[in-house]
């Protein structure tokens, strides 16, 4: 029941997602809300946490709405919903490295203090598109992707 | 994002900025206040974002300053427009810990990298002052190129 839900919800996400802003502005806050009514509509508030996939979800919009216009790496770091991602430990990496792929972000922080590592080459520090590049070729080569 | 999730997050600017490139995750304020568009520069603890060589990795006005003064800044009084001069701000928050940077177009406005958002043309330099990125701490000036 989990597994299918978990996964009805990820391709309901994915049309959401790439749906974009590209009919408006006011229709992406309309969106992420009917996101929110149509997640609570299909699984309890309370098993919400359960389903990583939807937890995972819940903390990434939070944290993305809150520090989407921040710079400072440690402010977008030490928000409360993204160390609760962190806090979620292995569980997060297949769906931090997913998310990566679609649009990059902020997740190195995340998941080198997940994993311990950091495969990224001292000469690409900085350059976002490559050290994404760089994590999901070590996301692969682990079996997390 | 767009015009109206800024003018809430950054109230300071009333309508008196414009838009001036799609939402872009791979640079940030400091690297668009240093005219690079490809990096995004922070002195993050982990190590993960590019700084310039040789100028320590702390959240610090001193940090900045020296950061910017490798690429040929230096500290200066005032955010008028001078003929043959760039200038960029360096912003803080209330402890003193650089939050932002923007850096002056030809016209006397000034140009801010929004985190992971858009670039804005701002009017006047304080439009982006707030709750966000703090009051502006510093002037820096270089003889333009």
């Amino acid at each position: 029941m989990t597994a299918i839900a978990s996964g009805y919800m990820s391709s309901f996400f994915d049309v959401f997602e790439e749906a974009g802003t590209a009919v408006g502005e006011e229709s992406d806050s309309i969106r992420k809300q009917c996101l929110v009514s149509f997640m609570h509509s299909i699984i309890p508030f309370s098993s919400a946490n359960i389903i990583p996939e939807v937890k995972f979800l819940n903390l990434k919009t939070e944290w993305e709405e809150d520090t989407g216009m921040l710079s400072s790496d440690s402010e977008i770091a030490l928000h409360p919903a993204y160390q609760q991602i962190i806090g979620m430990g292995q569980g997060a990496i297949p769906l931090i490295l997913n998310e990566m792929k679609k649009k990059r972000g902020q997740w190195f922080w995340a998941l080198k203090s997940i994993t311990g590592e950091d495969p990224v080459p001292l000469e690409i520090r900085g350059n976002i598109k490559k050290m994404t590049g760089v994590w999901i070729k070590w996301g692969e080569e682990k079996g997390y992707l | 994002m767009g015009e109206q999730d800024i003018k809430r997050e950054f109230p300071n600017l009333e309508s008196n900025f414009n838009i001036t490139s799609p939402v872009d995750p791979d640079y940030n304020c400091i690297a668009w206040a240093a005219n690079n568009n490809d990096l995004w520069w922070w002195p993050d603890i982990q190590g993960t974002k590019y700084w310039p060589l040789g100028i320590e990795r702390e959240e610090t006005i001193d940090a900045f300053i020296k950061a910017y003064e490798k690429i040929g800044y230096t500290v200066c009084a005032n955010g008028d427009l001078e003929s043959g001069y760039d200038k960029i701000a360096i912003f803080v928050s209330v402890r003193n810990k650089p939050l932002h940077a923007a850096r002056q177009l030809n016209n006397g406005h000034w140009t801010s990298k929004l985190g992971e958002w858009e670039d804005i043309e701002h009017f006047n330099v304080q439009g982006v002052e707030g709750k966000h990125y703090g009051r502006v701490a510093v002037f820096m000036k270089r003889i333009k190129e």
